[in-house]
C-alpha cells in the first residue's frame, strides 16, 4: 500500500479558550496526487481540518502525520513544504509589497536562517509567475490587484514553494464567475505540475468540486461521508426518498 | 556654525543624523507591524529607567534606561501572545505604569540637579551630546543593520502577513521578539538626543511618511531613514537659526514632512 501523504488518526481539535472541540475523532488518509473536496455547513470544521493538517492548530488528541512526519514535532519543516491558501487572506490596497516579493517570500521558510534565495530559487519563482500567467504583474503592488489576481499570486507561491500538498480554503470564494473558472484552471495546472495532493475546502459548488475524485462531508466536526462524489449524491437522494 | 564651536556642533549634528537613521529603520518595522504605540511605551519605560538613575545618582542613567526599555520588550511580546490581545492594547495598558514609575523616581530623586536632569530626560539635550555617545549610536546602528540583514527575509515575511509567514514555515515569534528588543535599545539610546517625549515622533513620522510614497517594502527601508535624516537635519538647522530647542524642532520637521507626504502621496490618487 502506498505511503499516505496525509494521515489523521482519531484527531480531536479545539481552538484555544473553546470548551467544545471543533473536530471529533477525525480519521483521514490522503494519497499522492489525490484531489479531495471538503464540504459542509459553516462551522462544521472544514477550515479547522486544514489548520490541523499544517499544524497551525495543534490536535488535542490523536495523531497527524504529513509525508510520514509528525506535524506536532516537525510543524515548521512541514509548513515550509505545504502550500496553504487561507480563506480570509486578502491584501489591502496599502500593502507595501510587490507581487514578485510576495511570491518570493513563499520560499523563505524552506531555505532556513541566514540564507537568501539561490539562483535556482529565483528561477523557480520566475517560472511560477509564468505558469500562473501573472508575469506582467510581477512589479505591481499586491494590494492593487483584484481578488482573482491575488488568488493567482497565492497559487504562484505554491509553485515557488514546490509544495506537494495544497491546502486550499475556499479558493474561489468572493470571485466573479470568470475569475472562478480561471482560478480553478490554474489550481488544476498547479496540481499537475507539482504532482500534488490537494485538500480543497468549499461550501459552494463549481469546477473545483466537480473535478474532485473524493468528497468528504463534515457536520458538527465529524465526518459524515468520505467517498466518491457519486456515492454521496446517491446517498442524499436515497435520504430524500 | 551659528556662533557655536565645531566641537559642539559636530557631535550634535552626527548624533541627530544617526538618530534619524535609527528611528527611521525601526519606525518602518513598527508602523508596518501596527505597533506604533510601541515607541511610546518603550520611551516611557526608558524614561522610568533614566529617572531611577537620577534617583540613585548613577554616573550614566543610559544603562538603566536601556535595561527598563529592554525589560519592557521582554514582557510585552510574551504578554501579548499569552493574553491573545493585540500587542497595541497590551502596550496601551503598560505605558501608564512606566510613566507613573518615572514620575515617582523623579519625585524621590535628590533635589540637586533634578531640574535639568528631568527636563533633559523629557526633552533631550542634543547640545550636550559627546563624541563617545556618537560612537555608541554608531555601534547600535551597526548592530541594527546586522540584525536586519541577518533576519531580513524572516522580517519581510512577517511584515507581509504574520499568519502567512507562519503557514510557510517561518518561526515568527523569535523574529517579532527580536524586533521588540531592537526597538527597545534604539529608543533608550536615542532618548538622550530627542528626549523621552519626542522619540515617538522620530520613530513614527518619517516612517509613516515613507509609506506614503512607495509600495516596495525594501525601498521603504531606504526611504524611512533618509526621511529621518532630512527631518533631523532640518530640525537641527531651524533650531540653530531660530534659537529653538533641537529635539522639538526635529519633531516639528518630522511632522511637517509627514503632512506634506500625506498630501502629495501618489497612493491617494485614484487608479484610472
Amino acid at each position: 500500500m502506498e505511503d499516505p501523504v496525509v494521515q489523521l488518526e482519531a484527531v480531536d481539535a479545539a481552538y484555544e479558550g473553546e470548551r467544545i472541540a471543533t473536530l471529533h475523532g477525525v480519521t483521514i488518509r490522503l494519497t499522492r496526487g489525490e484531489r479531495v473536496a471538503v464540504i459542509g455547513p459553516n462551522g462544521a470544521g472544514k477550515t479547522t481540518l486544514l489548520e490541523v493538517v499544517n499544524g497551525l492548530l495543534p490536535a488535542t488528541a490523536g495523531q497527524v502525520t504529513v509525508f510520514g512526519r509528525s506535524v506536532q514535532r516537525e510543524g515548521h519543516w512541514l509548513r515550509a513544504r505545504i502550500a496553504y491558501m487561507a480563506q480570509e487572506l486578502f491584501f489591502d490596497p496599502a500593502t507595501p509589497f510587490l507581487v514578485k516579493d510576495v511570491v518570493t517570500a513563499a520560499v523563505y521558510g524552506r531555505i532556513g536562517w541566514l540564507r537568501w534565495p539561490s539562483r535556482a530559487d529565483r528561477d523557480r519563482i520566475q517560472a511560477a509567475l509564468s505558469t500562473v500567467g501573472i508575469e506582467d504583474l510581477a512589479r505591481r503592488p499586491i494590494g492593487r490587484l483584484s481578488g482573482g489576481q491575488q488568488r493567482k499570486v497565492l497559487l504562484a507561491r505554491a509553485l515557488a514553494q514546490n509544495a506537494r500538498l495544497l491546502l486550499l480554503d475556499e479558493p474561489t470564494a468572493n470571485l466573479d464567475p470568470d475569475a472562478k473558472l480561471d482560478v480553478a484552471r490554474i489550481v488544476r495546472d498547479v496540481e499537475k505540475e507539482l504532482e500534488a495532493t490537494a485538500l480543497v475546502v468549499s461550501h459552494e459548488g463549481g469546477p473545483l468540486l466537480e473535478d474532485a475524485e473524493r468528497l468528504i462531508h463534515f457536520d458538527d466536526g465529524r465526518i459524515t461521508h468520505d467517498g466518491p462524489m457519486r456515492a454521496l449524491r446517491e446517498r442524499l437522494l436515497a435520504m430524500e426518498v | 556654525m551659528f556662533g557655536l564651536p565645531w566641537h559642539i556642533v559636530l557631535p550634535t549634528l552626527l548624533g541627530s543624523l544617526l538618530v534619524g537613521i535609527l528611528c527611521g529603520l525601526m519606525g518602518a518595522l513598527v508602523v508596518r507591524m501596527k505597533l506604533s504605540s510601541l515607541g511610546f511605551a518603550m520611551s516611557h519605560a526608558a524614561f522610568a529607567g533614566a529617572a531611577l538613575g537620577l534617583m540613585l545618582s548613577v554616573a550614566d542613567p543610559l544603562w538603566l534606561a536601556i535595561a527598563f526599555s529592554v525589560a519592557t520588550a521582554a514582557v510585552l511580546g510574551p504578554l501579548a501572545d499569552l493574553s491573545r490581545m493585540n500587542a497595541d492594547t497590551v502596550v496601551g495598558a503598560f505605558f501608564p505604569l512606566t510613566m507613573a514609575l518615572g514620575l515617582i523616581f523623579i519625585n524621590k530623586a535628590p533635589s540637586a540637579g533634578i531640574g535639568s536632569g528631568a527636563l533633559s530626560l523629557l526633552w533631550g539635550s542634543v547640545l550636550g551630546i559627546t563624541m563617545d555617545q556618537v560612537v555608541t549610536l554608531m555601534t547600535i546602528l551597526g548592530a541594527a543593520l546586522l540584525v536586519l540583514l541577518a533576519f531580513g527575509k524572516e522580517l519581510l515575511a512577517l511584515l507581509l502577513d504574520r499568519k502567512l509567514a507562519e503557514a510557510s514555515g517561518i518561526r515568527t515569534r523569535p523574529v517579532s521578539y527580536a524586533v521588540l528588543f531592537l526597538v527597545a535599545v534604539v529608543v533608550a539610546v536615542s532618548m538622550r538626543v530627542t528626549g523621552g517625549l519626542l522619540i515617538y515622533a522620530m520613530m513614527i513620522l518619517p516612517a509613516s511618511a515613507a509609506f506614503q510614497w512607495v509600495y516596495d517594502i525594501k525601498k521603504i527601508f531606504l526611504l524611512a531613514p533618509a526621511l529621518g535624516v532630512i527631518s533631523a537635519l532640518a530640525g537641527f538647522l531651524v533650531s540653530l537659526a531660530a534659537d529653538l530647542p533641537i529635539g522639538s524642532s526635529i519633531a516639528v520637521s518630522s511632522a511637517a514632512l509627514f503632512l506634506v507626504s500625506t498630501i502629495l502621496s501618489p497612493k491617494r490618487r485614484r487608479v484610472t
